[in-house]
């Protein structure tokens, strides 16, 4: 089997109106063996980007602390706060510098973008483990239950759902899809951010 | 070789089996049965054709949804048929759904260390006059369930129906439950829903759709009068009905 699938896991990503969510199930395994249902991939970049980090759990570690260090030069450097949209090109660039011994994660991430009049647009993106990025319009979804959350969040998600009705959107999506899925599970976070607040609701699920 | 030189050693190998696409799907309501199928059959990458049935009428209440290596499925379903022509002969009535897949089951497993290899999806409606659907394995592993997704898309749909069928995840209103079988136009619209997001995100599924509609006898079927693109395939009024409904699914 793949060391992408190693260790389990999967993240989505969704775009509602005037608000973005992201959730991931919380199991961390060794093949088909649970060793943990409380290993977090969704990480707080800034104060409104959200990344998840699905695939090789030491990567995810690493990446997210490679993340961090190079986020901080730029916030240093530049005296502002990186734009989602932005770092998605720094993730991009931070993975494509592996080119020929990659980290074997597949990055999710979910934003609100500042435009030029100030106000917040929300903002999804996604990449393979190499760094191509995929700017999707609806969603995106990582991790080794990707095809069941394709297949869920096409027949769940439409335009513009307020973020009560993203959260349960995101949320019944996850669930389904994982439940289904013999390496994700395990317990399920869910992150919905607006341009004044994020709200994290930790979900209770199936636990097998 | 006889002059002393050396060759290498060389192999040969035939593959008997291929893989040709395509997603099928049945849903058991209380007193009916919805089988359908994409119409799509690919190798590879490449297209054969727009227009493969694979879903079947069997009897007056009986369809066979047969998904996987399709010149295995054709000679399945052709036997299928065969079998059941001989029992209406010898017993001058039509084999009952419940017989049906244990036929099936035998039929399967007569095959079973050179498989056909295919996913069966068997509905119709029983004996008492409930809705059913089976589902089997390639070698003859069978279950009655009230919802089954089979095929390339598999993994995009079943999660999907999970929730939409057994509302799984979902918490009935304080002092409510949720329904065991869902009413014909709602599952009519969770297959049509179910085939658009498979065709839109897997390059397997597409081109065509066909939904057969079993009504177990004396059912209205008033539900059915505002479907586009009907067509009654029953000979008689009086006893089940069965209905097809084609639709267009996006061909690229």
């Amino acid at each position: 089997m793949s060391i992408m699938q190693y260790n389990g896991g999967s993240v989505i990503a969704m775009v509602g109106k005037d608000c973005v969510a992201i959730a991931s199930d919380l199991r961390l395994g060794n093949q088909s063996l649970g060793i943990s249902s409380n290993f977090e991939k969704i990480f707080a970049m800034t104060e409104r980007t959200y990344v998840g980090l699905p695939g090789l759990a030491t990567d995810v570690t690493t990446l997210h602390e490679q993340l961090r260090y190079r986020l901080n030069m730029y916030t240093i450097k530049e005296e502002r706060t990186m734009e989602p949209e932005t770092f998605i090109h720094l993730v991009s660039s931070t993975l494509y510098e592996k080119r020929w011994g990659p980290y074997f994660i597949e990055p999710v991430l979910a934003g609100m973008q500042k435009t030029p009049s100030g106000a917040f647009r929300p903002f999804v993106a996604s990449t393979d483990l190499i760094g191509c990025i995929n700017f999707a319009k609806d969603f995106v979804v990582a991790g080794t239950a990707s095809e069941k959350l394709f297949g869920v969040a096409e027949g769940l998600w439409e335009p513009d759902l307020e973020p009560e009705d993203l959260f349960e959107t995101i949320s019944q999506t996850l669930l389904n899809a994982v439940d289904r899925d013999a390496y994700s599970g395990w317990g399920a976070v869910v992150h919905v951010i607006t341009k004044d607040k994020v709200v994290k609701r930790t979900l209770k699920g199936r636990m097998d | 070789m006889p002059d002393g030189s050396y060759e290498r050693p060389q192999q040969r190998q035939f593959n008997p089996y291929s893989e040709n696409g395509g997603t099928i799907l049945a849903i058991a309501g209380a007193d009916f049965s919805v089988i359908a199928g994409d119409t799509r059959q690919s190798e590879g990458y490449s297209i054969q054709t727009r227009y493969a049935p694979k879903v079947f009428r069997l009897t007056e209440r009986a369809v066979l949804a047969v998904n996987g290596f399709a010149a295995d499925g054709n000679m399945f379903v052709k036997k299928v048929k065969q079998r059941l022509e001989w029992y209406r002969h010898a017993h001058a009535k039509d084999m009952p759904l419940r017989a049906i897949a244990r036929l099936i089951q035998t039929m399967l497993y007569a095959q079973r260390f050179f498989p056909y290899y295919v996913y069966n999806i068997l509905g119709g409606i029983e004996e008492d006059g409930t809705g059913a659907v089976y589902s089997f394995d390639p070698v003859g592993s069978y279950e009655r369930e009230a919802c089954r997704a089979a095929g390339a898309a598999q993994s995009l749909v079943q999660p999907f129906l999970d929730n939409q069928i057994y509302f799984k995840n979902q918490t009935p209103a304080p002092g409510t439950n949720h329904p065991t079988h869902l009413p014909l136009p709602d599952v009519l619209s969770i297959v049509i829903d179910s085939f658009t997001s498979a065709t839109e995100r897997h390059i397997e599924v597409g081109d065509g759709l066909e939904i057969y509609v079993v009504l177990a006898k004396g059912r209205s079927t008033q539900e059915l009068a505002s479907i586009g693109g009907l067509q009654e395939l029953s000979t008689r009024a009086e006893g089940d009905r069965m209905f097809v409904i084609r639709r267009d699914l996006k061909k690229d």
